[in-house]
């Protein structure tokens, strides 16, 4: 299932004072089976753009595909649940939203609102517990009584246990310690490679997108000013910098070393293609010795 | 979802009415709401109509807004308009129906009474439009001070005034995000019957309440390490200042007072 934006425009509160444009004729596709990452400044619209996927919000201009749904300004409320099923989204802190007096309730929630019967939802919560690294005994504490990274681990299994073709994840690491995050995102990725869901990330984290993404759209100010692979969006360190996005830590390490004389054929953007790449050049060194 | 909502927001600006003292301001949209009620014939109404727009001229905010400002409350309006008018007797009769009559002080109550609150409205509308609600609490806190010798808290009334006005908007965005999350996991808001309506409530107050318990300890927290203690002894950063303008404004007000009762039938 694509997702497809086509000149989309949105404006938060039309025709009051308080009238503030968000996003400007966004033209961009998230493919079936992608991991495609979207960066961009605070403010520069990512999250409008997000809750366009699962029709949270309508466009006020232009339409967005939903696989075979299309969603315009003029499209009723009703009916969209079977789009929400389709589409998860993980918001920012999405430990806010637990409500349930057990853990297992929670995550049981979504599935059961979509109709998924309750013995079914109660394996579902069972199993998505365990995928996002709780073990059973969690099941019947309050999800009140966790610590921060547990309930955004049971928040997420929430979202993942309503079984979604295209997960959208809004800094689903931001406030994480460094081993939760890694977690997190390993999973993310098994979750992409091994079931080949769509995946989409918005993120700060340039280690990230170029560690698990695999297209990149670059919004500033409500506009892409930027889309392709992880190679060709950091390509041109020098605009990066200039956009003040940051550089994957592997690019800026690489980057200082050709400054000392050290030839990359490709700029290496994770640390294991950098690891390579030294190989190749201690290699060729050895060799003509 | 509040995007409807005029009354109670700030647009900032720098017009005569947005630099008037907030205790100013304050003390005279209470006193309008009390002179609206000298009013009882039509040269009075024209009189505080011409004023309250002249003061809206006076703000240079836009009068759609106040207009756009009305419409929440129409509906209460009409209504209470209504019953004046088919209950009110005297006068010529134009229609007669069991209980219900229309007659000349009827039409001419419920035209006054309409008159009355989209004045009233506008006033405090203009109120709301042109003053930062810290400011407003900031006079609130003044104007309170009195009370002080009855043994009335002022102190904590006013703080917890001016840090709930400061959480408004917070605590509605975070409204926005629960309830964009919750529907993102199937919830429909506001839609069935009456029971499922009032049940799909539940996932949003619930986060609702618990993220505010944890908000109000994180400030306390805060404030007893930024060594709060309590009012006693405080010195205030923002000092209100009562400039000759306001003092006018208070002498406009007096003159239209003298100026009604006159006029007055």
């Amino acid at each position: 299932m694509d997702i497809r934006f086509e000149e989309v425009d949105f404006t938060y509160q039309p025709n009051t004072p308080f009238e503030q444009r968000a996003l400007f004729d966004l033209n961009l596709t998230v493919k079936e089976g992608s991991y495609t990452a979207i960066v961009g400044h605070t403010g520069s619209g990512k999250s409008t753009l997000l809750q366009h996927l699962n029709a949270l919000v309508k466009p006020t201009k232009g339409t967005v595909s939903i696989g075979d749904r299309v969603i315009t300004a003029e499209t009723n409320n009703k009916n969209l649940k079977p789009i929400r099923k389709k589409v998860g989204i993980v918001f920012q802190f999405p430990e806010a939203q637990l409500f349930e007096e057990t853990v297992e309730k929670d995550i049981a929630f979504g599935p059961k609102n979509f109709g998924v019967s309750d013995e079914e939802a109660k394996k579902l919560a069972k199993e998505m517990l365990n995928l996002v690294g709780l073990d059973d005994s969690y099941l019947e504490r309050s999800p009140f009584e966790l610590s921060g990274g547990q309930m955004r681990r049971v928040a997420i299994a929430g979202v993942l246990a309503m079984e979604p073709e295209i997960l959208v994840l809004d800094e689903p690491t931001a406030g994480l310690d460094p081993q939760g995050r890694k977690e997190m995102m390993e999973m993310f990725l098994r979750l992409h490679k091994e079931q080949g869901m769509t995946i989409v990330l918005v993120t700060h984290l340039m280690d990230d997108v170029a560690n698990y993404a695999n297209h990149v759209i670059v919004l500033e100010k409500g506009r892409i000013v930027k889309a392709g692979s992880p190679k060709e969006v950091f390509a041109d360190i020098a605009w990066l910098k200039e956009k003040q996005l940051g550089v994957p830590t592997a690019a800026s390490f690489a980057e200082k070393l050709a400054a000392k004389g050290y030839s990359f054929d490709q700029l290496p953007l994770t640390a294991d293609e950098l690891a390579d790449s030294l190989l190749q050049v201690l290699e060729k060194v050895g060799d003509s010795q | 979802m509040m995007n409807k909502l005029i009354l109670g927001r700030y647009i900032p600006g720098d017009s005569f009415i947005h630099t008037l003292d907030p205790r100013a301001k304050l003390i005279a949209s209470f006193y309008f709401i009390g002179i609206i009620f000298l009013a009882n014939n039509w040269q009075t109404y024209v009189v505080l109509a011409a004023f309250t727009f002249f003061a809206i001229f006076l703000s240079k905010v836009n009068l759609g807004f106040f207009i756009r400002g009305v419409r929440p409350l129409l509906w209460l309006i009409l209504f209470t308009v209504a019953l004046q008018v088919l209950f009110t007797r005297g006068g010529a009769t134009y229609f007669e129906w069991g209980i219900f009559s229309i007659t000349e002080f009827g039409v001419i109550n419920g035209l006054f009474i309409f008159c009355r609150f989209v004045l009233i409205i506008f006033m405090s509308t203009l109120l709301t439009l042109t003053t930062p609600p810290l400011d407003l609490s900031d006079a609130i806190e003044y104007l309170l001070r009195p009370l002080k010798a009855v043994r009335f808290p002022v102190h904590e009334i006013s703080l917890m005034l001016s840090i709930a006005l400061r959480f408004v908007p917070t605590l509605m965005d975070e409204t926005e995000k629960i309830m964009n999350a919750q529907r993102a996991r199937g919830v429909d808001f506001g839609e069935g019957n009456l029971i499922q309506k009032m049940k799909a409530v539940v996932p949003l107050l619930i986060p609702l309440f618990v993220s505010s318990f944890n908000r109000a300890e994180d400030l306390a927290t805060a404030m007893e390490a930024r060594g709060y203690q309590g009012g006693e002894g405080r010195t205030k950063y923002r000092v209100l200042e009562w400039h000759l303008k306001d003092s006018f404004v208070m002498i406009a007000f007096t003159l239209m007072t003298v100026l009604l009762v006159y006029l007055r039938a």
